[in-house]
């Protein structure tokens, strides 16, 4: 058996290049300012303010003081954990960033490529739209087989709220969602105290599917004032994208990973690929840790996924 | 754009093809041939006969958009699926056995525990507060406490007979186990219709079996 030759290797390297470059292009025309990440953040101030990040994974280093590092496992996070500190009122930035994330898995480092957008301090009346926009046109341009999923945690946080559950029940079920796991959601709940809220729960799996769809199926169900908002903004990108509405799909039982996000929060997908290209959603709540709520917005490109879609479509 | 659907060998998958072929799906699949993938044309759908701990890992990694798993090996793999549709068979539960009457704890404050779960085993004794040492075994894991090499065992208990039988008895049910329709999330994303309609099919086949 022959393995990778140098040759190879380099090949690949030059078509990593030109897709970075060529996405990086594209980025810069669309008014995206360029940034470079750091790659070691502070592990107690990283703690502190990205309580999601699981502390097992995360790949620790200790400098000369004894003080543990770590090797950034989330950019956006880093992002504004470093310009929040000294933000300036009415200040807007379009960025940009190419960086690695690392991670252990169960077997070794992982190290991942990403390129990325934040829209920071600027919220008008097409801002969603526009970083949406921006990543439909990536995958775009990388594949017609493309899906772009869009779902609302302003939608589901209200709904969760209204159904107050104490910290076990919200967790446990939000997993229950997040692998839609319908018969034992319905268990789980027969076993809490009834709340009108639950109704809507109990059919989350169906708010699925076209915007017109998600609409006919929310008929009849609870919602409350957070629930309705999420709704309206969906409903607001729906009369946006219309004409690329066979390719753009919704899921209000979308469940991110990160919790960071409120607002839209969205997907790409491209078909024969196993992993999600795009990843993204509004994330305002989570600059107002530092004091102030500033409009945020973003998301990330799994280049090491995308490329491989490349070399696809060449065989 | 048709759909791919792993089946476990062995008595579940026995009892998924012969639900499959009365709803009119896969009528090639001979599980007495020694092939593996079978077409069925008619419907657009590409079945593979697999061993029952990797269905979820050809589902997860995308080779099979959806598969019949037993819940204990979805626990145990903590994989990134959809766990769409839990069926009436397949119905057993994950339990804690010991030695029939025998105090346990002789010599240590950490509980030996035996089992083909490791993961399970220690997220279910984390959330009870107690120590363990889990020693992963691949079969006959009754034999464990009786010849001495755990305290406990973690297993599969459908009749308790075969506990019975060597002297075992359960100690505390961990967990309700049965069959699931799992998939692939990406290609649920892209193929929601044949994946909804295919499970309402089984659904319709598995309501008699409860």
């Amino acid at each position: 058996m022959k393995f990778l030759k140098i040759e190879d290797e380099i090949k690949f390297s030059q078509k990593m290049f030109k897709l970075k470059r060529e996405i990086e292009n594209f980025l810069c025309e669309e008014g995206y300012l360029n940034i470079e990440p750091s790659l070691l953040e502070e592990y107690d101030e990283f703690r502190d303010i990205y309580s999601k990040m699981d502390k097992k994974k995360t790949v620790k280093l200790v400098d000369n003081a004894s003080d543990i590092l770590i090797l950034t496992p989330d950019i956006t996070a880093g992002i504004v954990n470093k310009f929040m500190s000294k933000w300036e009122e009415n200040l807007k930035l379009k960025l940009f960033y190419y960086g690695k994330t690392y991670a252990h898995n169960s077997v070794e480092i992982k190290e991942k490529r990403q390129m990325g957008v934040e829209c920071l301090g600027e919220k008008n009346k097409n801002t969603d739209e526009n970083v949406l926009g921006t990543a439909i046109k990536v995958l775009n341009k990388y594949s017609k087989n493309y899906l772009f999923e869009i779902g609302s945690s302003k939608f589901l946080k209200g709904l969760m709220q209204s159904c107050s559950f104490n910290k076990e029940d919200y967790i446990n079920i939000l997993n229950l969602i997040y692998f839609k796991n319908k018969q034992e959601l319905k268990e789980y709940l027969s076993k809490l105290p009834y709340k009108e809220a639950m109704s809507t729960l109990l059919n989350i799996f169906d708010l699925e599917g076209s915007f017109e769809e998600i609409i006919k199926n929310l008929n009849g169900l609870y919602m409350n004032d957070l629930m309705k908002e999420g709704i309206a903004e969906l409903s607001k990108v729906n009369e946006y994208f219309k004409n690329e509405s066979n390719k753009i799909i919704y899921d209000l039982s979308l469940v991110s990973e990160l919790n960071y996000y409120d607002g839209i929060i969205f997907r790409g997908y491209i078909e024969h690929s196993n992993k999600e290209m795009i990843k993204g959603g509004r994330y305002d709540s989570f600059t107002e840790q530092f004091g102030f709520k500033i409009p945020a917005i973003g998301f990330s490109i799994e280049l090491d996924e995308l490329i491989k879609t490349l070399y696809k479509e060449v065989i | 754009m048709g759909l791919t659907v792993a089946i476990p060998k062995g008595r579940l998958g026995e009892q998924v093809i012969e639900m499959l072929k009365s709803a009119k799906i896969g009528e090639s699949i001979d599980e007495k041939s020694r092939k593996l993938i079978f077409e069925d044309e008619k419907n657009n759908i590409k079945f593979m006969l697999l061993k029952n701990s990797d269905v979820i890992t050809y589902v997860e990694n995308g080779v099979a958009d959806i598969g019949f798993s037993g819940k204990d090996m979805i626990m145990e793999n903590n994989s990134d699926i959809y766990e769409l549709y839990k069926m009436n068979i397949g119905k057993c539960k994950l339990s804690v056995a010991g030695i029939k009457g025998k105090k346990i704890f002789m010599e240590d404050t950490i509980l030996k525990v035996a089992t083909k779960f490791p993961n399970i085993a220690k997220k279910y004794f984390d959330s009870k507060g107690q120590k363990i040492r889990t020693i992963k075994l691949n079969g006959s894991i009754e034999l464990a406490p009786i010849l001495g090499l755990s305290d406990v065992i973690v297993d599969i208990v459908e009749t308790g007979n075969t506990l019975k039988a060597n002297g075992l008895e359960v100690l505390e049910d961990m967990y309700d186990i049965s069959a699931m329709i799992i998939s692939n999330r990406i290609s649920y994303k892209f193929k929601r219709k044949e994946i909804k309609e295919i499970i309402e099919l089984i659904s319709k086949e598995d309501e008699c079996n409860d």
